[in-house]
């Protein structure tokens, strides 16, 4: 499922609720998501990479379907119709310590 | 590298069925789950289930928990606790993150058992301290004995939120009221009378302006929403609260299934990003299965049966159970897991808008909006009649797959589905069989919706789950189903049993005419 890239989205413009804060770990408000899909960034995959929305220590799991709904609203499609994010491991925070420990100590 | 047969990841309902089948078939089982107690969420869920006796109706969450926990250690399944499985490799490697340890594991066969995570609405001053989710709200009270507020208004109306918001009561909060933004109460009618009854108001088409506050939470206002969910001018209300409860639905965790490599599709009917599966939980990568509500979001009953489907189906696969002993166990579990999807609140029943009852009853409009049946509504179902003597007038107006009062009833006269009818039917009083008064049902009925009624004498006897209980000879006020003060009334016998498993009868006495509408107990006149 390709975004097509040539479609009209309108430009931005300023909502009252763009201060909102969406992504609560790394603290994206709704103005910056928005600005940045009608900047051109269309998946989920690029507004996380480019914002780090859903970047922090929950991972997504709180504001993921609030970013979604956004960007939907803005493309002016169903939400179940965007590409998903990619899953990537770790799927949860592991401190670097740990996941540097993992070579010297289980090889049980 | 450690390898076993079967690596269960969530020891949730549906991860602790499928190891405990697996087990019994002779694999070597090893259940991962991050937290620190086993069980998911079924030790949050002090409430009866609904369902039949096979899906362990009007047993309490944390009983089937214990239950299962010991059915697993029985079968000799091993249980790591605080172990995050944070991926999933080829071959079916996965590394767990365990204390400061990261460990690879590596199995045959894989269950993705990881159920699903709250969902949040985003409002003006969200963020503030104070607004949390409902699951939040039922981990605190339920595991930790901590009360989340003293006041609190709930944003949902689907079964979790209806469900907390009771439980909330239970522990003492005041619940100011019940939103939804959709036009009429999500979840069961019988758990939103429960909250009813005893005077939440409910607040349909409705939604969260903000939450007030600086430090915290000291506020939230609410308005109604018109059909394109913009707040209707002039309609904003207030309410002074501490907390504010998110109960907006469910989200399935399955992004390790999509780090598995399983093929995924967007489901708004499974509520999310969920993995395609076979009628066996089968992923598209052959030995990986999905079971629970990481493949769609159910009931905590439908999401056991899953598990065991998905244990026996990895058994199978590897060579530990032979194709006819599969087929008999799945001929029986499919079958329960068909009758827990039936009715009105089904999966395959999602957007469907009901006006009546499988038996032809109106549904009532009150119920849908206000969160109680009207006076004047509730003699159309077949489960509310009037006899002589004390007998059970049975409230129940939704098709709901349950039926632990008929089972319940030592001298049978209450029937679900008599005939060749289903588990969904309404429930029937038979009166020729002749009811002794009991209370079985009662305390049976998961929804709290049974009261044994004398109308001669005007005595009503309630379930009542609430401490401390009052005493014999008590005086106080008869709430009607709307919550509001019908008559005074009183306390003439308080009965707890084991077999009534903490749900206390309460029989009130009330003046005769007065005996169809009262329906809950308050001490303050």
């Amino acid at each position: 499922m390709l975004q097509d890239r040539t479609k009209n989205t309108g430009g931005f413009s300023p909502a009252p609720d763009d201060g909102l804060i969406i992504c609560r770990c790394e603290e994206i408000t709704k103005g910056e998501i928005r600005r940045a899909i009608q900047d051109g960034l269309l998946t989920l995959t690029e507004l996380r990479r480019f914002l780090r929305a859903g970047m922090g220590l929950c991972q997504g799991q709180t504001c993921g379907r609030l970013v979604k709904s956004i960007l939907a609203r803005e493309l002016g499609v169903p939400p179940a119709a965007l590409e998903p994010v990619v899953s990537r491991a770790p799927v949860r925070p592991v401190e670097m310590q740990v996941l540097a420990r993992d070579q010297e100590i289980d090889h049980d | 590298m450690q390898r076993c047969d079967l690596i269960v990841i969530g020891a949730g309902p549906a991860g602790l069925s499928a190891a405990v089948e697996a087990a019994r078939q002779g694999m070597r089982v090893t259940v991962y789950d991050e937290n620190a107690r086993p069980g998911g969420q079924l030790f949050k869920q002090i409430h009866k289930f609904f369902g039949s006796r096979e899906h362990k109706a009007k047993i309490r969450g944390i009983r089937i928990g214990e239950e299962l926990l010991q059915e697993a250690s029985a079968a000799g399944v091993q249980v790591e606790l605080d172990a995050v499985v944070t991926g999933i490799f080829a071959d079916k490697e996965v590394t767990v993150r365990q204390g400061e340890r990261m460990l690879r594991r590596k199995a045959d066969t894989l269950i993705i058992a990881t159920g699903a995570s709250e969902n949040m609405t985003s409002f003006e001053n969200w963020t503030l301290p104070g607004v949390i989710g409902a699951g939040a709200a039922q981990t605190m009270m339920n595991l930790h004995g901590v009360r989340p507020g003293e006041k609190i208004l709930m944003l949902g109306s689907g079964n979790v939120g209806l469900v907390v918001g009771f439980q909330l009561l239970q522990a003492g909060c005041q619940v100011v009221a019940v939103a939804d933004a959709l036009p009429g109460i999500g979840g069961y009618g019988v758990h939103a009378a429960k909250l009813a009854r005893c005077g939440v108001p409910f607040y349909t088409a409705h939604t969260i302006v903000r939450a007030e506050g600086v430090e915290r939470v000291t506020g939230a206002v609410i308005g109604a929403i018109d059909q394109n969910w913009h707040i209707v001018p002039d309609s904003e209300k207030h309410f002074d609260v501490d907390t504010i409860c998110l109960a907006v639905g469910l989200s399935p965790m399955s992004r390790l299934c999509g780090l598995a490599g399983c093929v995924m599709e967007d489901n708004p009917q499974k509520a999310g990003l969920v993995p395609v599966v076979d009628a066996l939980g089968e992923t598209s990568v052959p030995g990986i299965f999905a079971a629970g509500d990481v493949s769609g979001i159910e009931e905590a009953s439908s999401a056991m049966i899953e598990g065991r489907i998905a244990g026996l189906a990895a058994a199978h696969r590897m060579g530990f159970m032979a194709s006819s002993a599969l087929d008999a166990r799945l001929a029986e579990l499919t079958g329960a897991l068909a009758s827990l999807r039936a009715g009105m609140f089904a999966p395959g029943s999602k957007g469907k808008v009901f006006t009546h009852t499988a038996e032809g009853c109106a549904l009532s409009a009150s119920l849908l909006r206000r969160g109680f049946v009207a006076d004047e509504e509730i003699d159309r179902y077949p489960g509310v009649t009037r006899a002589r003597g004390v007998h059970p007038v049975l409230e129940c107006t939704q098709n709901i797959p349950c039926n632990p009062c008929a089972d319940a009833c030592p001298r049978q006269c209450i029937t679900v589905g008599a005939d060749g009818g289903t588990i969904t039917a309404l429930p029937v009083f038979d009166a020729a069989r002749g009811c002794t008064g009991c209370g079985l049902c009662v305390a049976a009925c998961s929804g709290q919706a049974i009261f044994l009624v004398d109308e001669e004498a005007g005595e009503i006897t309630l379930p009542y789950e609430f401490l401390p209980l009052p005493q014999k000879g008590e005086q106080g006020m008869a709430l009607g189903r709307d919550g509001q003060p019908v008559c005074p009334a009183e306390v003439v016998a308080v009965r707890t049993s084991a077999a009534f498993d903490k749900t206390n009868l309460l029989t009130i006495r009330v003046p005769a005419e007065y005996a169809g509408r009262a329906r809950f107990y308050r001490k303050e006149r």
